[in-house]
This record gives C-alpha cells, sequence and structure tokens, in this order.
C-alpha cells in the first residue's frame, strides 16, 4: 500500500516538475484556414527562435464573427497574446479601449523596418501619435472589370474620367450584355466590408475626401458624404447592382465567387487579393487567366482624377494584458518576417508592405502582385480617430436602407449622423 | 407552541432542501438579469473609449430604444413569429400529431419518430441545413426542385423571409408540441368518451367539450412554454438570415446580439434585453393566471 502510496506521489511530483519545465506559451488568434496556413511556417519559426510554445486559435471566419469573439475576449480580460485586427477601422477604438500595447519604439529599432513602403508606416500610426498595430500587409483595392465581358460588348475599357463616366459606363455595360455594371459593397450584412470595400472608395474621391476633422471630429454633415450616397443611390435606381444577394446572410458569396465569374456582373470593387484568392489559383470558382481577363481601373473621383485605396492588410497587435508582453513583441517582430510576408501573399493575395520582397524570387513569381506592391507608396488613405468603427456600422446601416429602397441619399446621410451621434454622442460629429 | 417549533423547523428544511436549486438560479439567473439592468442604464461598450470608461447614462439607453423603429420593428418581427412558428404551427400540427398518434394506424411509431427527428438537429445545424434548402437563388435544393418540373426558381429566403423563418421553426418544434400534448391526451379518461358516445356525441362535439375542456391546462402549459422558449430563439434565426434581409427576420433576440455584439454597443443592448426580459415575464405571468381556469 505504502509502495503504492509512493508511487502515486512520485508520479504527481514528476508531472509537476514537466509542467514547469515546459517552455511559455503564446497564443495566437487567426481566422480563415488561409490565414493559418500562411502563418504556420512562421509560428514554427517562432517556437524555435524564442523557445517557446505557439498556439494557434482559429477563431469564426467572417470578419464580424472574429472580431465580436476577439473584443469580447479583450473586454473579459482573456483575449490572445497575438492577434490580427480584419479591419484597420477598428484599430482607433481598440486603442481607445486599451486593448493594444504600443509597439512603435519595438518597430523603430527593428531594422528590417527601414524598408516599408512610407504608406504602411504612415497607416500604423493611431491618432495619439503611437504606433499599436504592424503594418506588415497592405490591402490595395481598386475597381476590377471583366475586360472580356467588356471588349466582346463593344464597351471602352479605358480608365473612366469621374463618376458620371463611371456610372455611364455601368449603364452601358446593362444595356449591352444584360450584366450588372457595378458592384459596391453595402449593407449590414457586409460587415466592415461596407465601409473599407465600398463607401471608402467613393469618399476619398468625393469633394471632402477625409470623414476626420483636424480636431478628430467625424465630418458627416458634408456634400461630399451625400453625393456618395447619391451615387449609391443611382446604381441601384437603375439595377446597376445586384440588390438581393447583399441583403442575404453572406453577401459576398453570389456577387463575389459567383456573378462575376460567371460575367453575370462586370465590374467591382476589389482589392490585389482578389487575383489569387476570389478568382485566381486559391479560389474555388477560378477565372482563367485571370489577370488578362480581369482587368483594373483606379477609383475615378467625383470631378476627375484617380485614386487607388490603401490600408492596413490585417493588421498585427499584441494585447496589452498578454501574460509576457515582452515575449509577445518579439513574437510579433517574427510575423513580420518577409517570408511571412511572402507567404500570406501567396495564399491570400494581399500586399507585401516591406520592399524587400521585390528582391526575393519568391516574390516575383507572383507577378500578379510584383506591380501592385511596386506602386502601393502611391495609395490614398482615409484618415482614423477614435469611434470609426462606429461610423463604418453607421454607413452599413445607411447603404442598407438604400440597398431597401427606403430612404434617399439625404436620408442615408440622416441614418449616418444619428447612429454616430447615438452612439458616441453629439460632439463626435462636426 | 410545540407546533409552532415544528412548523419553523419544517420551514427551514425545506429552504435547505430548496438551496441546491436556489444558489445556481440566484447565480446564473438572478444575478445576470440584475447586472443586465444595470448595464442598460451605461454606456459600456465592447470598444472606443466606453469600453475603457463606461459611466452612467440613466435612462438614455430607453429613450433611444423607444425611438428606433428598428426596435419596434424586431417587437412585431418577434409576435409574427412566435404567434406563426410556436401558437399556429407547432401547437396545431403537434395537436394534429399527437391526435394521430392516439388512434391505432399503421406505422404510428415511424410517424412520430419522423416528426421528433427535427429535434436531434442543434438550432445553428438545422439553420445551416435548411440554408442549403432555401438560399441562393437557382443553387437551392427546393429552387433545384422547382426546376426539375419546369416551375421557375424561387429565392425563398429573400422573396418570403419571414415565412420561411416561421416554417423552419415550425419544422423544428412541432415534436416538442407532440409529446406535451400527447401526455395531455392520455390523462383524459376513456370513459369520458365512451360516456359522450352512448350520449350520441359526434366526433366533433366530442373534440370541442372533451378533449378541448380537458386539455385546457395542458395547452396553456404548452403555450406557456413554447411561447417563452420562441422569443428567445436566436441560433436558427441568426444561422438562416442573420436577421435579414434588410431587418425582415430581426426577431428581439438577433436584434439585442446585433446592438451589443454586431455594434458592439453592451449597455444599449442590454436595455433591448431588458425589455424582453418584461416582456416575457409578462406573458409568464398571464399565462400562469390563465392556468387557474375552472375545468
Amino acid at each position: 500500500m505504502n509502495k503504492l502510496v509512493a508511487g502515486g506521489l512520485a508520479a504527481i511530483a514528476l508531472s509537476l516538475l514537466a509542467g514547469t519545465a515546459n517552455a511559455e506559451s503564446l497564443r495566437v488568434a487567426l481566422h480563415g484556414q488561409a490565414g493559418i496556413d500562411a502563418f504556420t511556417p512562421t509560428a514554427e519559426r517562432i517556437e524555435k527562435n524564442l523557445g517557446i510554445d505557439v498556439e494557434i486559435v482559429e477563431y469564426p471566419a467572417p470578419d464580424k464573427d472574429y472580431m465580436t469573439k476577439l473584443l469580447t475576449e479583450l473586454a473579459a480580460g482573456n483575449g490572445p497574446d497575438l492577434f490580427s485586427i480584419p479591419s484597420a477601422a477598428d484599430v482607433a477604438d481598440m486603442v481607445a479601449a486599451g486593448y493594444l500595447a504600443p509597439v512603435g519604439a519595438e518597430l523603430a529599432a527593428w531594422p528590417e523596418y527601414a524598408d516599408f513602403v512610407d504608406v504602411a508606416k504612415q497607416l500604423a500610426v493611431s491618432p495619439d501619435g503611437e504606433t499599436y498595430v504592424a503594418p506588415y500587409i497592405l490591402g490595395i483595392q481598386q475597381i476590377y472589370f471583366r475586360r472580356d465581358v467588356l471588349e466582346k460588348a463593344g464597351i471602352s475599357t479605358e480608365q473612366p474620367k469621374d463618376w458620371a463616366d463611371l456610372l455611364a459606363r455601368a449603364k452601358e455595360i446593362k444595356e449591352k450584355t444584360g450584366s450588372f455594371g457595378l458592384l459596391f459593397p453595402a449593407g449590414v450584412s457586409w460587415g466592415g466590408g461596407a465601409f473599407d470595400e465600398g463607401f471608402s472608395h467613393l469618399i476619398i474621391g468625393s469633394s471632402t475626401p477625409q470623414l476626420v476633422t483636424d480636431d478628430g471630429k467625424f465630418d458627416l454633415t458634408s456634400q461630399g458624404v451625400r453625393d456618395v450616397f447619391q451615387f449609391y443611390k443611382d446604381l441601384i435606381d437603375a439595377d446597376l447592382m445586384p440588390v438581393d444577394p447583399l441583403l442575404g446572410p453572406e453577401p459576398w458569396v453570389i456577387p463575389k465567387y459567383e456573378m462575376f465569374p460567371s460575367g453575370e456582373l462586370a465590374a467591382t470593387t476589389c482589392g490585389s487579393w482578389c487575383y489569387i484568392f476570389d478568382w485566381g489559383r486559391e479560389s474555388r470558382n477560378p477565372i482563367p487567366d485571370v489577370t488578362n481577363v480581369v482587368g483594373t481601373w483606379a477609383d475615378p473621383g467625383q470631378n476627375g482624377g484617380e485614386f487607388v485605396l490603401a490600408n492596413l492588410g490585417a493588421p498585427w497587435a499584441v494585447n496589452a494584458k498578454a501574460a509576457n508582453l515582452e515575449l509577445a513583441k518579439k513574437a510579433l517582430l517574427e510575423a513580420g518576417s518577409v517570408e511571412n510576408q511572402i507567404e500570406t501573399a501567396a495564399r491570400i493575395g494581399n500586399i507585401p508592405a516591406s520592399n524587400a520582397v521585390q528582391r526575393d524570387p519568391r516574390f516575383q513569381a507572383l507577378t500578379e502582385l510584383v506591380p501592385i506592391q511596386a506602386a502601393a507608396n502611391h495609395g490614398t488613405y482615409l484618415k482614423q480617430a477614435t469611434g470609426m468603427s462606429v461610423v463604418s456600422e453607421g454607413v452599413a446601416r445607411a447603404t442598407e436602407a438604400l440597398l431597401r429602397k427606403e430612404t434617399d441619399a439625404a436620408g442615408a446621410q440622416q441614418i449616418l449622423v444619428d447612429h454616430v451621434r447615438q452612439t458616441l454622442g453629439d460632439e463626435a460629429v462636426k | 407552541m410545540a407546533f409552532d417549533a415544528f412548523q419553523k423547523r419544517k420551514e427551514r428544511q425545506l429552504l435547505w432542501l430548496l438551496l441546491p436549486a436556489l444558489v445556481p438560479l440566484l447565480i446564473l439567473t438572478i444575478y445576470p438579469a440584475l447586472y443586465a439592468v444595470y448595464l442598460s442604464m451605461t454606456n459600456e461598450a465592447l470598444t472606443g473609449v466606453a469600453a475603457a470608461k463606461p459611466r452612467f447614462v440613466g435612462a438614455a439607453n430607453y429613450l433611444r430604444l423607444f425611438s428606433d423603429g428598428r426596435f419596434w420593428n424586431s417587437l412585431f418581427v418577434t409576435f409574427v413569429f412566435v404567434v406563426g412558428s410556436a401558437i399556429i404551427g407547432q401547437f396545431v400540427l403537434g395537436f394534429i400529431s399527437a391526435m394521430a398518434l392516439r388512434r391505432k394506424i399503421v406505422g404510428a411509431p415511424v410517424f412520430g419518430a419522423a416528426i421528433l427527428l427535427p429535434n436531434a438537429a442543434p438550432e445553428v445545424v438545422a439553420g445551416f441545413m435548411w440554408i442549403s434548402m432555401l438560399a441562393g437563388g437557382d443553387h437551392a435544393t427546393l429552387s433545384k426542385i422547382l426546376v426539375f418540373f419546369g416551375l421557375p426558381y424561387v429565392d425563398w429566403l429573400q422573396t418570403f423571409p419571414l415565412f420561411m423563418v416561421v416554417m423552419v421553426n415550425t419544422w423544428r418544434g412541432i415534436g416538442t408540441a407532440m409529446i406535451l400534448l400527447t401526455a395531455g391526451l392520455a390523462a383524459v379518461p376513456a370513459e369520458v368518451y365512451e360516456a359522450a358516445r352512448m350520449d350520441g356525441a359526434n366526433p366533433r362535439q366530442m373534440f370541442m367539450r372533451i378533449t378541448l375542456p380537458l386539455m385546457a391546462p395542458t395547452i396553456f402549459l404548452y403555450m406557456l412554454i413554447s411561447t417563452v422558449s420562441t422569443i428567445s430563439v436566436f441560433g436558427l434565426v441568426y444561422a438562416l438570415t442573420r436577421g435579414g434581409p434588410g431587418n425582415k427576420t430581426e426577431v428581439i433576440s438577433v436584434y439585442i446580439y446585433n446592438q451589443s455584439f454586431a455594434a458592439f454597443q453592451i449597455g444599449y443592448g442590454a436595455a433591448g434585453a431588458v425589455v424582453a426580459l418584461v416582456v416575457s415575464l409578462a406573458l409568464g405571468i398571464a399565462y400562469v393566471r390563465s392556468l387557474k381556469v375552472e375545468v
């Protein structure tokens, strides 16, 4: 009996010793299988270089659900140590909530950071002047169109000069091909995409191209905002944009993965990822010879000009309450390696922020992305401010009302203003 | 004196016996409900400044809620959803199934099992299963069946969203209704029917004058359970439509979720939850009072 007790105690002692001998662990939150696949080699390198265990936690795939889970855990104080943030519009609010650890000093001291394009560094700086996210990947967005469909119908594929020209082109597509002429993501179901992949394309070329004033308020009552909603309304009223799929639970599936590949939709806003993830080699419904068949236009301005929308693609951040903050920050820098940037680009199609990738043959093989990366510094972007996620939600609600033909441009603008005022207070809106 | 002491001891014993149920009830139900009331009077949020420094806003969330058309729409949608699926759909079909099973018909066990089967699928699984049946225009299974017979396809969740949600919830709940109502039917003494038959009553008269009155307590109990549980249905609707298109299927539970976890306004969402709690309590009390009907 004594032997049995002694044996049991020894087993307990051994297991305790084994437990204390284990390496430190780091919990990393990611969403989507492609992102996990891209990060897995980096996780293995972090484990090797830092002598720690990396636990990759797969969160729900749609961005909105991912953010809900992430924010709930961060609010409860049990969030992951390291995570990516799907929409850059959420960063300022997460900073205000105190969830993100400052990483500006670490990035500045990191030699590789010198190779990053300036626009990425600028996008990473928060309204308070500090940097809380690592800008490893950029989302470079334009309007993508089916060159083959337009050419076959004898429609010009030249860059549209202004909004009126873009609208006329969409009407011509509808008349000559019967296909929908243009899609700007809209509505509540699309989540942050209604703002990031829709509204932003137009507002940057409007008469009031920024939503944030110098004193950090939101300029939402401007003529530019109303004109953007009017553009949506014109598209919807003329039946140039597919509306029904946007009101469903997964609004991107039918237009992006079915209608565009089949030619039923001839033009849509999208990012470089569309050449690889949506319609390219990583797609479930690829378009053959996608880079020739699908062309790009820059976003035309309301009265002329060309804009290429740049934003941070799922920037990485460190939990301010990470169990081992220093370790998490070291892992953050490892995640910014050229290898991980190229791996992400190859699997998802986003643009690496480091110019060092241009010297890497693996990136040179991604011929669709090379010219876009080289031109990334010319991207235009929206200034960020605390409350931007509320503006993003307000835009989703306003465009939803337009999709349902419940309001006009002025009404949509009022929905946006009311939502922001009710949520952030009257003082938040100029 | 001795009797008083006995009574007190008995009361204390009862309290001890109730304690294992009371403690979880206090921790898991009463405390969260009271905390929700507190949250509803703050601007607590999941992100932004309010997440770091929430402040007391009094009744502001309630004032905003009552002036929010989308909130009233969610109450209306919930009313249609509860009446359509729980009170009409599940009850009527459950009652018919229970009556059918009571008769000695061929294949009754298979029929009963088939009706119970949907209960085996969790809400979200059932929701996703029906998405494949209904969503995606000509890609939906039901649409393919229509096309096979030469008919035009229908985008079910876009054209009849609320009706489809009501139908799916009815499909899922008939089994529960059938079990409860079968138990109620079994409790009606066979002698009463025999006496009625001897008096020359026809089946309709027996149903209206014997079955329904004697089933009244069971029916009211079922109504109470199904109404309150249907008000709180979330997973099925969220998986199926997320409250869309627009907010045509945004029942109160989805509205609360959307405000709390999609717009990240926990305080405002809590105000909606408190109102839903009050509505459920009021309905519960009304039903419980109705249970005391004379039969």
